[in-house]
């Protein structure tokens, strides 16, 4: 009896920890969540298919996890057996039941009066290790929480968050690292990308995302534009182990609109950086958009996938970006292999043979105003796409239209908005609105889209049951055949859909998850 | 233990947390005028309040700021309390900007108002004989409220005098079609059966479509079963040029500029 106990304890204690090994092998634990996009090759992909594409039109709520607040709810939650873990706007932490919704612990940080960040107090996920939690805050710190009770273990700051620093991303955590980056890219910050050490948060390494004198790429920026370049990070990067690389995506140089006083083509800003997350050195990058002028932050998530490309097998980096292109890499290099556009663009004759954008003239923001597609917004934007290994497609969430950009002073001052302009959104006609598009991974052709009356902010996710989630702003929910984007299934959640959804499984019971409104909505079949 | 039981400390105390000012703040009237400061002002708007309340002050998701009601206090003190420190549990942030910027910006943010300068002025005119043309001659009573009564089918008019100029309320008379509000945009469908409705959009999405059609029916549809949706980008307000004298306009004029009301606002 007494060995029956060890062994139930023992099990439980294993349950309860989550190894390295674990966020590696996160495909093979489909009833869990492991990372912000379930994992390191940032596919949003699970194997569960007890949702399928015959049975997903019985899907019923089956619970739902509500505060008040007045802020965009962008979460990705992760789960671990029975937990649930999920941030809520500004800066608070959740553990609930997975089976049920009911709150367990809760941390709420204390955010000074006057966070600087340009887009809403927003915060997209934790990420998770052993027995902690991990967060970036708002106030420009990582924190990280004791996974049972929510208490604080250690609190570092990154930088002064009064001179427009904060933390949204969900952090990724490799090996002994906690890695995470900064937004403010509208602030005139230096951004860069930082590594904490999990066990007391000591700061291990920094990349500067605008290099500094005598770094590669400083040359590309003039004169000391580079102190306020901006080139953020906010967006969960992908890893692949075996190259032992991280690939981030670097957001828009400062000022956004008005390039004039920034002049060259601003590494590392609108790339992705491969970056070693032992040591923080740079193998390669590539840039989507040099010198951007209309704010096309390179925020999207990199998507890793092995596939057989002109006559050989190669390690594949796939991305939609925000300038209207979608391209595919080579992930160990860095070479670029393809780009075409997958919304409508007017700002690029074509993508060279390098990779680099042959401008249409005439497209910069003028002091009148100058409209130019995609939206400032782009053509996706930090939402998350998903890559199913059953139909070898890659699904974005895309957004058609243009905007008015429009070229102003850019005079610095620290902690205030370093913009050199501004946009309108202008919807022209019916060209402004939104689409689920299913791409074939190689060439980017449009395979089937599923548009929505309006660009959606919502991320996908794909599972083994053949189905596409997606969320519209208007508030659906929706479930999609992912061979040819039938519309399987739809609910009205009440709220927007800012964010992207994951599946787990609880008891034997795939559920699915997605934030919306002041909520999380929780689904699944009768049972 | 200590208690605060007695009620006039806490209502001191409540007191005192209401009136005390979250930000220090020297000036208690705006201590800039000038055009050069204007144009300062113009400038640090544009960057950091145009996006969300437009350039105009009222084209943007934000709050109405072209009206003389605002809903967080009027005075100067109020207003540079509102921009710097913003409005807690709203969208509304608080500004890192000094004083100087917050004042230049409030300078600004009073010539969007309609002002002492360019009012919605209600003279010349005879208002009495302006609201019996608003209810007869005009039937404008049979869209718009102005008060209690009143159709429901275009803006609401009762705060109109707070938030035009004589001249913008003259041009939405003469050419209702120039500036069409996304709200009170035109909708024309027709159903399964071929059967033709026109009314004001309410609302849209990927699925429904609701639309007020001109005898005041809510209709609900479900957009996969429209045959048409069309758009026109006429406005279902006719032209009154041709309607009123100049004497009548003025007696009109004088009417909807007199409207000052708006429930459920503090003022």
């Amino acid at each position: 009896m007494k060995r029956c106990w060890l062994i139930v304890l023992l099990a439980a204690v294993a349950s309860a920890q989550v190894t390295q090994q674990d966020l590696l092998n996160a495909d093979k634990t489909p009833e869990r969540w492991l990372t912000y996009n379930g994992n390191y090759e940032g596919h949003r992909h699970s194997a569960l298919k007890q949702i399928t594409t015959s049975n997903a039109a019985d899907l019923r709520l089956k619970w739902v996890f509500q505060k008040p607040f007045k802020h965009k709810f962008e979460t990705t939650p992760l789960v671990v057996d029975n937990m649930m873990y999920l941030t809520v706007p500004p800066n608070e932490v959740y553990a609930v039941d997975s089976a049920t919704g009911s709150e367990i612990w809760r941390y709420v940080r204390e955010l000074p009066p006057k966070i600087i960040a340009c887009c809403d107090l927003v915060n997209r996920g934790l990420g998770l290790l052993g027995d902690r939690l991990f967060m970036a805050t708002l106030d420009a710190h990582v924190i990280a929480l004791d996974r049972k009770t929510g208490a604080v273990l250690w609190e570092k700051e990154m930088t002064d968050y009064r001179r427009g620093y904060s933390g949204t991303l969900a952090p990724l955590i490799v090996k002994d690292k906690v890695l995470v980056g900064s937004a403010g890219g509208e602030y005139g910050i230096r951004g860069f990308i930082d590594a904490y050490n999990i066990e007391d948060g000591k700061r291990l390494w920094r990349f500067h995302t605008t290099p500094g004198p005598g770094e590669v790429g400083h040359e590309t920026w003039a004169g000391d534009s580079w102190k306020t370049g901006g080139a953020s990070i906010w967006v969960t990067p992908s890893y692949d182990p075996e190259e032992n690389l991280t690939y981030w995506g670097v957001g828009n140089p400062g000022p956004d609109w008005n390039g004039d006083v920034r002049m060259g083509d601003n590494l590392f800003s609108d790339s992705v950086v491969a970056i070693d997350p032992d040591t923080g050195k740079r193998k390669w990058h590539f840039q989507f958009t040099p010198h951007d002028v209309h704010d096309w932050d390179a925020v999207q998530v990199m998507v890793l996938v092995d596939r057989e490309y002109k006559g050989r097998r190669r390690k594949l980096l796939i991305t939609a970006n925000r300038n209207g292109f979608y391209y595919v890499l080579d992930r160990v290099t860095g070479e670029f292999l393809h780009a075409s556009a997958f919304v409508k663009q007017t700002w690029a004759e074509r993508i060279d043979e390098k990779g680099r954008p042959i401008r249409v003239p005439g497209k910069e923001p003028t002091e009148d105003g100058n409209h130019v597609y995609p939206t400032v917004g782009g053509g996706t934007n930090w939402m998350s796409p998903t890559y199913s290994p059953l139909t070898g497609l890659f699904y974005v969430t895309a957004m058609e239209g243009g905007s008015m950009y429009y070229k102003g002073p850019a005079d610095y001052s620290p902690g205030t908005r370093f913009w050199g302009g501004r946009f309108v959104n202008e919807h022209v006609n019916d060209d402004w609105y939104g689409a689920v598009r299913a791409l074939d991974p190689l060439t980017g052709e449009k395979v089937w889209e599923h548009r929505t009356f309006k660009p959606a902010w919502a991320g996908l996710l794909s599972t083994a049951g053949g189905v596409i989630f997606a969320g519209t702003d208007d508030g659906y929910f929706k479930a999609l055949d992912a061979k040819t984007g039938k519309q399987l299934w739809y609910l009205n959640l009440g709220g927007g859909v800012r964010a992207s959804p994951i599946t787990y499984s609880t008891k034997g019971n795939q559920r699915v998850a997605i934030a919306a409104g002041n909520g999380l909505f929780v689904f699944g079949l009768p049972e | 233990m200590r208690s605060f039981r007695h009620p006039s400390l806490w209502t001191f105390l409540l007191y005192t947390c209401l009136t005390l000012p979250a930000w220090p703040q020297t000036h208690h009237k705006n201590p800039y005028s000038s055009a050069e400061h204007l144009e300062e002002g113009k400038k640090l708007y544009e960057l950091n309040c145009g996006v969300c309340h437009g350039l105009d002050g009222a084209s943007g998701r934000g709050a109405r700021l072209a009206t003389r009601s605002h809903r967080y206090g009027n005075t100067d003190t109020e207003m540079f309390q509102t921009i710097l420190n913003g409005i807690p549990g709203t969208a509304m942030p608080g500004l890192w900007l000094d004083e100087d910027s917050v004042w230049k910006i409030l300078l600004f943010v009073r010539t969007l108002e309609p002002s002492a300068e360019n009012p919605c002025a209600p003279d010349p005119g005879d208002a009495s004989a302006g609201q019996a043309l608003f209810t007869q001659k005009g039937n404008c009573a049979g869209c718009h409220r102005a008060s209690m009564g009143g159709g429901r089918l275009g803006p609401d008019l009762r705060d109109l005098g707070l938030n035009q100029t004589r001249g913008q309320v003259r041009d939405a008379l003469f050419r209702p079609n120039e500036k069409v509000s996304k709200r009170y945009r035109t909708v024309r469908v027709s159903d399964q059966d071929g059967k033709q409705f026109e009314g004001v959009l309410m609302n849209e999405d990927d699925y429904t479509l609701h639309m007020m059609d001109r005898q005041e029916n809510v209709h609900s549809f479900f957009k996969p079963d429209l045959q048409r949706i069309g758009r026109p980008s006429q406005s279902l307000m006719p032209g009154y040029q041709e309607v009123f004298t100049t004497e009548e306009l003025d007696n009109l004029l004088a009417y909807l500029c007199g409207l000052d009301s708006k429930p459920g606002v503090r003022k």
